[in-house]
Protein backbone atom coordinates (compact mmCIF):
# COMPACT_ATOMS: atom_id res chain seq x y z
CA UNK A 1 0.00 0.00 0.00
CA UNK A 2 2.75 2.09 -0.78
CA UNK A 3 0.47 4.84 -2.28
CA UNK A 4 -1.12 5.46 1.24
CA UNK A 5 2.14 6.27 2.22
CA UNK A 6 3.05 9.06 -0.16
CA UNK A 7 5.48 10.58 2.83
CA UNK A 8 9.09 10.87 1.59
CA UNK A 9 11.56 8.62 4.13
CA UNK A 10 13.96 10.08 6.66
CA UNK A 11 16.42 7.92 8.78
CA UNK A 12 18.44 8.94 11.50
CA UNK A 13 21.77 7.19 12.86
CA UNK A 14 23.40 7.19 16.23
CA UNK A 15 26.16 5.06 17.50
CA UNK A 16 24.71 2.96 20.13
CA UNK A 17 25.61 -1.23 21.24
CA UNK A 18 28.93 -1.25 19.79
CA UNK A 19 27.41 -0.34 16.02
CA UNK A 20 25.81 2.36 14.53
CA UNK A 21 21.64 2.49 14.72
CA UNK A 22 19.45 3.73 12.06
CA UNK A 23 15.79 4.36 12.30
CA UNK A 24 13.91 5.09 9.27
CA UNK A 25 10.08 6.14 9.14
CA UNK A 26 8.10 8.48 7.11
CA UNK A 27 8.76 12.61 7.89
CA UNK A 28 5.40 13.40 9.66
CA UNK A 29 6.72 10.34 11.81
CA UNK A 30 10.23 11.85 13.28
CA UNK A 31 8.68 13.23 16.50
CA UNK A 32 8.34 8.99 17.65
CA UNK A 33 11.96 8.29 16.21
CA UNK A 34 13.74 9.69 19.49
CA UNK A 35 11.65 7.39 22.54
CA UNK A 36 12.50 4.91 19.65
CA UNK A 37 16.33 5.73 20.44
CA UNK A 38 15.75 6.39 24.08
CA UNK A 39 15.14 2.54 24.37
CA UNK A 40 17.98 1.37 22.60
CA UNK A 41 19.89 3.50 24.98
CA UNK A 42 18.04 2.43 28.20
CA UNK A 43 19.30 -1.46 26.58
CA UNK A 44 23.18 -0.33 25.81
CA UNK A 45 22.84 0.55 29.35
CA UNK A 46 21.59 -2.09 31.06
CA UNK A 47 23.33 -4.63 28.97
CA UNK A 48 26.83 -3.26 28.07
CA UNK A 49 29.79 -5.63 28.90
CA UNK A 50 32.48 -2.47 28.83
CA UNK A 51 30.25 -0.12 31.26
CA UNK A 52 31.38 -0.34 34.75
CA UNK A 53 27.71 0.40 35.87
CA UNK A 54 25.68 -1.96 33.51
CA UNK A 55 23.68 -5.00 34.78
CA UNK A 56 26.10 -7.31 33.27
CA UNK A 57 29.18 -5.62 34.86
CA UNK A 58 27.28 -5.80 38.45
CA UNK A 59 26.38 -9.81 37.78
CA UNK A 60 29.90 -10.57 37.47
CA UNK A 61 30.91 -8.70 40.18
CA UNK A 62 28.95 -10.74 43.19
CA UNK A 63 29.54 -14.33 44.51
CA UNK A 64 27.90 -16.93 43.24
CA UNK A 65 24.28 -17.00 44.96
CA UNK A 66 24.26 -13.39 45.45
CA UNK A 67 21.03 -11.89 44.25
CA UNK A 68 21.33 -9.35 41.98
CA UNK A 69 18.57 -6.23 41.35
CA UNK A 70 18.89 -5.60 37.58
CA UNK A 71 16.15 -4.01 35.02
CA UNK A 72 13.51 -5.59 33.83
CA UNK A 73 15.08 -5.19 30.36
CA UNK A 74 18.09 -7.33 31.37
CA UNK A 75 15.22 -10.60 32.40
CA UNK A 76 13.63 -10.41 29.37
CA UNK A 77 16.93 -10.95 27.45
CA UNK A 78 18.35 -13.27 29.99
CA UNK A 79 15.08 -15.31 30.15
CA UNK A 80 15.65 -16.03 25.93
CA UNK A 81 18.80 -16.52 26.13
CA UNK A 82 18.00 -19.44 28.64
CA UNK A 83 15.48 -20.85 26.67
CA UNK A 84 17.53 -20.52 23.78
CA UNK A 85 20.20 -22.34 25.20
CA UNK A 86 18.23 -25.56 26.26
CA UNK A 87 16.58 -25.33 22.85
CA UNK A 88 20.27 -25.62 21.69
CA UNK A 89 21.37 -27.71 24.21
CA UNK A 90 23.83 -25.32 25.02
CA UNK A 91 25.14 -24.05 21.84
CA UNK A 92 23.49 -20.91 22.11
CA UNK A 93 25.47 -19.31 25.55
CA UNK A 94 25.88 -16.11 26.60
CA UNK A 95 28.46 -17.28 29.20
CA UNK A 96 30.69 -16.51 25.71
CA UNK A 97 32.08 -13.83 28.65
CA UNK A 98 35.07 -15.39 29.26
CA UNK A 99 36.33 -17.29 26.02
CA UNK A 100 36.05 -13.82 23.98
CA UNK A 101 38.03 -12.01 26.75
CA UNK A 102 40.90 -14.24 26.72
CA UNK A 103 40.83 -13.97 22.96
CA UNK A 104 40.71 -9.84 23.36
CA UNK A 105 37.14 -9.91 21.11
CA UNK A 106 36.50 -8.02 24.98
CA UNK A 107 38.55 -6.09 26.97
CA UNK A 108 39.67 -7.58 30.16
CA UNK A 109 39.32 -4.64 32.12
CA UNK A 110 38.62 -5.05 36.03
CA UNK A 111 38.44 -8.77 35.47
CA UNK A 112 40.69 -10.97 37.59
CA UNK A 113 41.24 -14.61 37.59
CA UNK A 114 39.33 -15.38 34.44
CA UNK A 115 39.88 -19.05 35.03
CA UNK A 116 36.96 -18.84 37.82
CA UNK A 117 34.21 -17.73 35.35
CA UNK A 118 33.21 -21.14 34.66
CA UNK A 119 29.37 -20.64 34.58
CA UNK A 120 27.57 -21.74 31.67
CA UNK A 121 24.05 -19.95 30.73
CA UNK A 122 22.49 -22.93 33.08
CA UNK A 123 23.77 -21.11 35.71
CA UNK A 124 21.23 -18.05 35.52
CA UNK A 125 18.54 -18.54 37.86
CA UNK A 126 15.38 -15.84 37.17
CA UNK A 127 14.22 -15.05 40.37
CA UNK A 128 11.66 -12.71 38.90
CA UNK A 129 11.26 -10.20 36.78
CA UNK A 130 13.87 -7.75 38.43
CA UNK A 131 16.01 -10.26 39.83
CA UNK A 132 18.45 -12.84 38.89
CA UNK A 133 20.86 -14.93 40.88
CA UNK A 134 24.09 -17.03 38.92
CA UNK A 135 24.55 -20.22 41.13
CA UNK A 136 28.43 -20.11 39.57
CA UNK A 137 30.97 -17.52 38.34
CA UNK A 138 30.10 -16.38 34.92
CA UNK A 139 30.73 -14.18 32.18
CA UNK A 140 27.78 -13.16 30.61
CA UNK A 141 28.07 -11.24 27.37
CA UNK A 142 24.59 -10.31 25.27
CA UNK A 143 26.50 -9.19 22.17
CA UNK A 144 24.55 -12.25 20.20
CA UNK A 145 21.30 -11.23 21.40
CA UNK A 146 21.06 -7.49 22.81
CA UNK A 147 20.82 -5.74 19.67
CA UNK A 148 17.96 -7.70 18.38
CA UNK A 149 16.04 -7.19 21.53
CA UNK A 150 16.89 -3.52 21.43
CA UNK A 151 15.37 -3.65 17.73
CA UNK A 152 12.52 -4.96 18.55
CA UNK A 153 12.12 -2.64 21.64
CA UNK A 154 12.61 0.44 19.47
CA UNK A 155 9.53 -1.15 16.97
CA UNK A 156 7.73 -1.15 19.90
CA UNK A 157 8.52 2.45 20.93
CA UNK A 158 7.64 3.87 17.40
CA UNK A 159 4.25 1.46 16.99
CA UNK A 160 3.52 3.35 20.47
CA UNK A 161 4.30 6.32 18.82
CA UNK A 162 1.59 6.00 16.27
CA UNK A 163 4.01 5.01 13.26
CA UNK A 164 2.04 2.84 10.72
CA UNK A 165 5.81 1.68 8.61
CA UNK A 166 9.02 2.10 9.60
CA UNK A 167 12.44 -0.09 9.71
CA UNK A 168 15.27 0.19 12.82
CA UNK A 169 18.78 -1.64 11.60
CA UNK A 170 21.25 -2.15 14.41
CA UNK A 171 24.15 -2.71 12.60
CA UNK A 172 22.81 -5.36 10.04
CA UNK A 173 20.02 -6.56 12.68
CA UNK A 174 16.65 -5.30 11.30
CA UNK A 175 13.22 -5.56 11.32
CA UNK A 176 10.32 -3.70 9.01
CA UNK A 177 7.40 -2.90 10.01
CA UNK A 178 3.69 -2.06 8.62
CA UNK A 179 2.48 -2.28 5.00
CA UNK A 180 5.60 -1.11 2.89
CA UNK A 181 8.98 -3.13 1.28
CA UNK A 182 11.82 -2.29 2.43
CA UNK A 183 15.08 -2.96 -0.14
CA UNK A 184 17.65 -4.57 1.86
CA UNK A 185 21.07 -5.72 0.37
CA UNK A 186 23.41 -8.22 2.07
CA UNK A 187 27.10 -7.72 3.04
CA UNK A 188 28.75 -11.37 2.26
CA UNK A 189 31.33 -11.91 4.69
CA UNK A 190 34.34 -10.36 2.18
CA UNK A 191 31.88 -7.51 2.10
CA UNK A 192 31.21 -7.26 -1.16
CA UNK A 193 27.31 -6.83 -1.61
CA UNK A 194 26.08 -9.17 -4.68
CA UNK A 195 22.45 -10.10 -3.62
CA UNK A 196 19.31 -7.76 -1.97
CA UNK A 197 15.61 -8.63 -1.19
CA UNK A 198 12.73 -6.67 -0.07
CA UNK A 199 11.39 -7.53 3.70
CA UNK A 200 8.23 -6.18 4.73
CA UNK A 201 7.14 -6.84 8.34
CA UNK A 202 9.72 -9.27 9.55
CA UNK A 203 13.28 -9.13 10.96
CA UNK A 204 16.30 -10.06 9.59
CA UNK A 205 19.92 -10.88 10.97
CA UNK A 206 22.96 -11.30 9.58
CA UNK A 207 26.41 -12.75 11.08
CA UNK A 208 30.07 -13.16 9.78
CA UNK A 209 33.33 -13.13 10.53
CA UNK A 210 35.79 -13.55 7.75
CA UNK A 211 37.36 -10.24 8.28
CA UNK A 212 36.79 -10.15 12.21
CA UNK A 213 39.25 -12.61 13.37
CA UNK A 214 42.91 -12.98 15.32
CA UNK A 215 45.13 -15.22 15.49
CA UNK A 216 46.37 -15.88 19.06
CA UNK A 217 49.60 -18.60 19.03
CA UNK A 218 48.79 -19.84 15.65
CA UNK A 219 45.21 -20.66 16.57
CA UNK A 220 42.72 -18.21 14.88
CA UNK A 221 40.06 -17.25 16.73
CA UNK A 222 36.96 -14.84 15.97
CA UNK A 223 33.93 -13.33 17.90
CA UNK A 224 31.42 -16.17 17.75
CA UNK A 225 31.90 -19.30 19.65
CA UNK A 226 30.28 -22.38 18.53
CA UNK A 227 30.19 -26.14 20.36
CA UNK A 228 32.80 -26.86 23.17
CA UNK A 229 33.73 -23.52 22.75
CA UNK A 230 35.55 -24.20 19.72
CA UNK A 231 36.07 -20.65 17.73
CA UNK A 232 32.93 -20.45 14.73
CA UNK A 233 34.89 -19.65 11.59
CA UNK A 234 32.85 -19.50 8.85
CA UNK A 235 33.62 -17.82 5.37
CA UNK A 236 30.41 -16.97 4.45
CA UNK A 237 27.43 -14.84 5.67
CA UNK A 238 24.59 -16.16 7.36
CA UNK A 239 21.63 -14.59 7.66
CA UNK A 240 18.15 -15.60 9.50
CA UNK A 241 14.40 -14.36 9.04
CA UNK A 242 12.10 -13.98 11.82
CA UNK A 243 9.04 -12.45 13.02
CA UNK A 244 11.53 -10.73 16.12
CA UNK A 245 14.45 -9.45 15.83
CA UNK A 246 15.95 -11.15 19.10
CA UNK A 247 15.30 -14.54 17.80
CA UNK A 248 16.67 -13.42 14.24
CA UNK A 249 19.67 -12.12 15.77
CA UNK A 250 20.54 -14.93 18.23
CA UNK A 251 19.98 -17.89 15.32
CA UNK A 252 22.79 -16.58 13.34
CA UNK A 253 25.28 -17.67 16.00
CA UNK A 254 23.80 -20.96 16.26
CA UNK A 255 23.34 -21.29 12.08
CA UNK A 256 26.68 -20.48 11.61
CA UNK A 257 27.40 -24.31 13.39
CA UNK A 258 23.86 -25.70 13.07
CA UNK A 259 21.35 -24.24 10.33
CA UNK A 260 19.30 -27.43 10.60
CA UNK A 261 19.24 -26.67 14.15
CA UNK A 262 18.70 -22.96 13.63
CA UNK A 263 15.82 -23.76 11.48
CA UNK A 264 14.21 -26.46 13.36
CA UNK A 265 13.84 -23.44 16.74
CA UNK A 266 13.11 -20.97 14.05
CA UNK A 267 10.01 -23.03 12.72
CA UNK A 268 8.48 -22.10 16.04
CA UNK A 269 9.24 -18.52 15.18
CA UNK A 270 7.97 -17.98 12.25
CA UNK A 271 11.10 -18.19 10.99
CA UNK A 272 14.18 -19.83 8.54
CA UNK A 273 18.10 -19.27 8.01
CA UNK A 274 18.27 -18.04 4.34
CA UNK A 275 20.02 -20.24 2.39
CA UNK A 276 22.33 -19.77 -0.67
CA UNK A 277 19.64 -22.24 -2.83
CA UNK A 278 16.43 -19.12 -2.22
CA UNK A 279 19.11 -16.55 -3.78
CA UNK A 280 19.92 -18.67 -6.57
CA UNK A 281 16.48 -19.26 -7.45
CA UNK A 282 15.99 -15.79 -8.52
CA UNK A 283 19.23 -15.29 -10.05
CA UNK B 1 6.95 -24.37 1.63
CA UNK B 2 4.65 -23.42 4.74
CA UNK B 3 2.33 -20.14 4.36
CA UNK B 4 4.18 -18.82 7.29
CA UNK B 5 7.26 -19.25 5.60
CA UNK B 6 6.02 -17.88 2.15
CA UNK B 7 5.05 -14.55 3.96
CA UNK B 8 8.36 -13.44 4.61
CA UNK B 9 9.37 -14.72 2.11
CA UNK B 10 7.31 -12.11 -0.28
CA UNK B 11 10.70 -11.09 -0.78
CA UNK B 12 12.18 -12.45 -3.96
CA UNK B 13 16.27 -12.42 -3.48
CA UNK B 14 17.46 -10.21 -6.61
CA UNK B 15 20.74 -10.65 -7.89
CA UNK B 16 22.35 -7.08 -7.29
CA UNK B 17 25.12 -5.02 -9.74
CA UNK B 18 27.70 -4.29 -6.40
CA UNK B 19 27.77 -0.87 -5.69
CA UNK B 20 31.59 0.61 -5.24
CA UNK B 21 30.72 1.19 -1.32
CA UNK B 22 27.89 1.97 1.33
CA UNK B 23 27.36 6.17 1.14
CA UNK B 24 24.52 7.77 3.46
CA UNK B 25 23.48 11.33 4.17
CA UNK B 26 21.29 11.40 7.34
CA UNK B 27 21.85 14.75 8.25
CA UNK B 28 22.91 17.87 6.87
CA UNK B 29 24.43 20.86 9.51
CA UNK B 30 21.39 22.70 9.58
CA UNK B 31 18.92 19.35 10.36
CA UNK B 32 21.95 18.74 13.46
CA UNK B 33 21.40 21.97 14.86
CA UNK B 34 17.50 21.25 14.43
CA UNK B 35 17.13 18.30 15.48
CA UNK B 36 19.76 18.79 18.38
CA UNK B 37 19.00 22.42 20.08
CA UNK B 38 15.13 22.44 18.95
CA UNK B 39 14.11 26.16 19.32
CA UNK B 40 17.50 27.54 20.08
CA UNK B 41 19.17 29.80 18.57
CA UNK B 42 23.02 28.76 17.71
CA UNK B 43 25.42 30.99 16.99
CA UNK B 44 28.70 29.99 15.25
CA UNK B 45 32.51 29.85 17.56
CA UNK B 46 34.49 28.24 14.82
CA UNK B 47 38.20 28.65 15.88
CA UNK B 48 41.33 27.02 14.73
CA UNK B 49 43.27 24.50 16.76
CA UNK B 50 47.13 25.50 18.12
CA UNK B 51 49.84 23.21 17.98
CA UNK B 52 49.41 23.46 21.87
CA UNK B 53 45.94 22.49 21.45
CA UNK B 54 46.26 19.45 19.06
CA UNK B 55 49.34 17.91 21.49
CA UNK B 56 46.99 18.41 24.32
CA UNK B 57 43.98 17.18 22.65
CA UNK B 58 46.25 14.03 21.58
CA UNK B 59 47.40 13.53 25.29
CA UNK B 60 44.01 13.76 27.15
CA UNK B 61 42.13 11.56 24.65
CA UNK B 62 44.63 9.36 22.83
CA UNK B 63 43.16 10.81 19.64
CA UNK B 64 44.60 13.07 17.32
CA UNK B 65 42.25 16.02 15.64
CA UNK B 66 41.68 15.35 11.89
CA UNK B 67 41.64 19.03 10.84
CA UNK B 68 42.99 21.76 12.59
CA UNK B 69 39.22 23.71 12.33
CA UNK B 70 37.00 23.30 15.19
CA UNK B 71 33.75 23.22 14.43
CA UNK B 72 31.35 24.50 17.18
CA UNK B 73 28.33 26.62 17.98
CA UNK B 74 27.06 27.97 21.09
CA UNK B 75 23.55 27.65 21.74
CA UNK B 76 21.70 30.57 23.95
CA UNK B 77 21.59 28.29 26.90
CA UNK B 78 25.51 27.47 26.58
CA UNK B 79 25.04 24.47 25.07
CA UNK B 80 27.44 23.42 21.96
CA UNK B 81 27.16 21.52 18.78
CA UNK B 82 30.40 20.27 17.70
CA UNK B 83 30.03 18.69 14.35
CA UNK B 84 33.24 16.68 13.39
CA UNK B 85 34.62 13.92 11.56
CA UNK B 86 36.11 10.39 12.13
CA UNK B 87 37.77 8.01 9.49
CA UNK B 88 38.27 4.61 10.46
CA UNK B 89 39.54 1.48 8.69
CA UNK B 90 37.61 1.67 5.56
CA UNK B 91 34.73 5.04 6.28
CA UNK B 92 34.45 8.48 6.64
CA UNK B 93 31.68 9.59 9.28
CA UNK B 94 30.58 13.18 9.88
CA UNK B 95 29.05 13.06 13.14
CA UNK B 96 27.88 15.56 15.61
CA UNK B 97 27.90 15.75 18.93
CA UNK B 98 25.60 18.19 21.38
CA UNK B 99 26.84 19.17 24.67
CA UNK B 100 24.76 20.97 27.56
CA UNK B 101 25.92 23.76 29.35
CA UNK B 102 28.27 21.60 31.51
CA UNK B 103 30.29 19.71 28.54
CA UNK B 104 27.86 16.72 29.49
CA UNK B 105 27.25 14.56 26.12
CA UNK B 106 23.71 15.26 25.30
CA UNK B 107 23.39 13.60 22.13
CA UNK B 108 25.39 12.52 19.12
CA UNK B 109 24.12 11.79 15.66
CA UNK B 110 25.42 10.32 12.38
CA UNK B 111 25.39 13.14 10.30
CA UNK B 112 26.89 11.22 6.99
CA UNK B 113 28.41 7.81 6.17
CA UNK B 114 31.30 7.13 3.51
CA UNK B 115 32.45 3.63 3.59
CA UNK B 116 35.17 3.30 1.23
CA UNK B 117 38.33 0.54 0.25
CA UNK B 118 41.41 1.87 -0.28
CA UNK B 119 42.90 3.27 -3.28
CA UNK B 120 39.23 4.36 -4.10
CA UNK B 121 39.60 6.85 -1.31
CA UNK B 122 42.77 8.48 -3.66
CA UNK B 123 40.67 8.04 -7.03
CA UNK B 124 39.38 11.13 -7.68
CA UNK B 125 36.66 9.93 -9.96
CA UNK B 126 35.61 7.91 -7.06
CA UNK B 127 35.39 10.84 -4.88
CA UNK B 128 33.44 13.05 -7.21
CA UNK B 129 30.54 10.90 -7.19
CA UNK B 130 29.61 12.76 -3.77
CA UNK B 131 30.79 16.34 -4.97
CA UNK B 132 28.18 18.68 -3.79
CA UNK B 133 26.20 16.31 -1.80
CA UNK B 134 27.51 17.09 1.54
CA UNK B 135 26.72 20.76 3.39
CA UNK B 136 22.96 21.65 2.07
CA UNK B 137 22.27 19.11 -0.12
CA UNK B 138 18.73 18.07 0.10
CA UNK B 139 18.16 14.90 2.06
CA UNK B 140 17.23 12.01 -0.64
CA UNK B 141 17.00 9.35 1.27
CA UNK B 142 14.91 7.02 -0.40
CA UNK B 143 17.99 6.90 -2.56
CA UNK B 144 20.82 7.29 -0.43
CA UNK B 145 19.90 5.30 2.72
CA UNK B 146 20.70 1.66 1.74
CA UNK B 147 19.68 -0.84 4.22
CA UNK B 148 22.81 -3.28 4.85
CA UNK B 149 22.56 -6.82 6.29
CA UNK B 150 25.96 -8.08 6.92
CA UNK B 151 28.82 -8.46 9.24
CA UNK B 152 28.05 -5.21 12.50
CA UNK B 153 30.17 -2.37 11.55
CA UNK B 154 31.76 -1.54 14.71
CA UNK B 155 31.14 2.37 15.76
CA UNK B 156 34.91 2.16 17.62
CA UNK B 157 36.08 5.08 15.69
CA UNK B 158 33.02 7.82 16.44
CA UNK B 159 33.13 6.77 20.12
CA UNK B 160 36.85 7.25 20.09
CA UNK B 161 36.06 11.03 18.07
CA UNK B 162 33.46 11.74 20.73
CA UNK B 163 35.89 11.03 23.54
CA UNK B 164 38.37 13.33 21.53
CA UNK B 165 35.67 16.04 21.25
CA UNK B 166 35.09 16.32 25.21
CA UNK B 167 38.34 16.31 25.03
CA UNK B 168 38.59 19.54 22.81
CA UNK B 169 35.73 21.15 24.96
CA UNK B 170 37.50 21.23 28.05
CA UNK B 171 40.62 22.15 26.44
CA UNK B 172 39.55 24.74 23.86
CA UNK B 173 35.53 26.00 25.03
CA UNK B 174 35.15 25.58 28.45
CA UNK B 175 35.85 28.46 30.81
Amino acid sequence: MLSSLPDKLVTRCQPWLGTFVEISVAQADMGAVEPAFRAIAHIHACMSFHSADSDLARLRSVRPGETVAVDEETVLVLRMAIALHDATEGLFDVAVGRALVRSRFLPREGITHLSRYTGTTADIEIIDDRHVRCKKRLLIDLGGIAKGHAVDRAVAALQAGGVRAGLVNAGGDLRAFGMRDWQVQLRDADDVVRHGLALRDCAMASSANLHDRRRVQGVQLSPHIGRDGAPSLVDHRVTVLAERCVIADAMTKVAMVDADLADRILATHNGYVLRPSMTREAA
Amino acid sequence: MSASRKSLLALVPVVLVAPPAHAATYLTVEQAQALMFPGETLTPAFRPLSNADVAAIRKASGVSPLSRQLKAWRSARGGWLIVDQVVGKHEFITFAVALDASGAVRSVEIMDYRESYGDQVRNPKWRAQFAGKRNGAALQLDKDIKNISGATLSCRHVIDGVKRLLATYAIVLAG
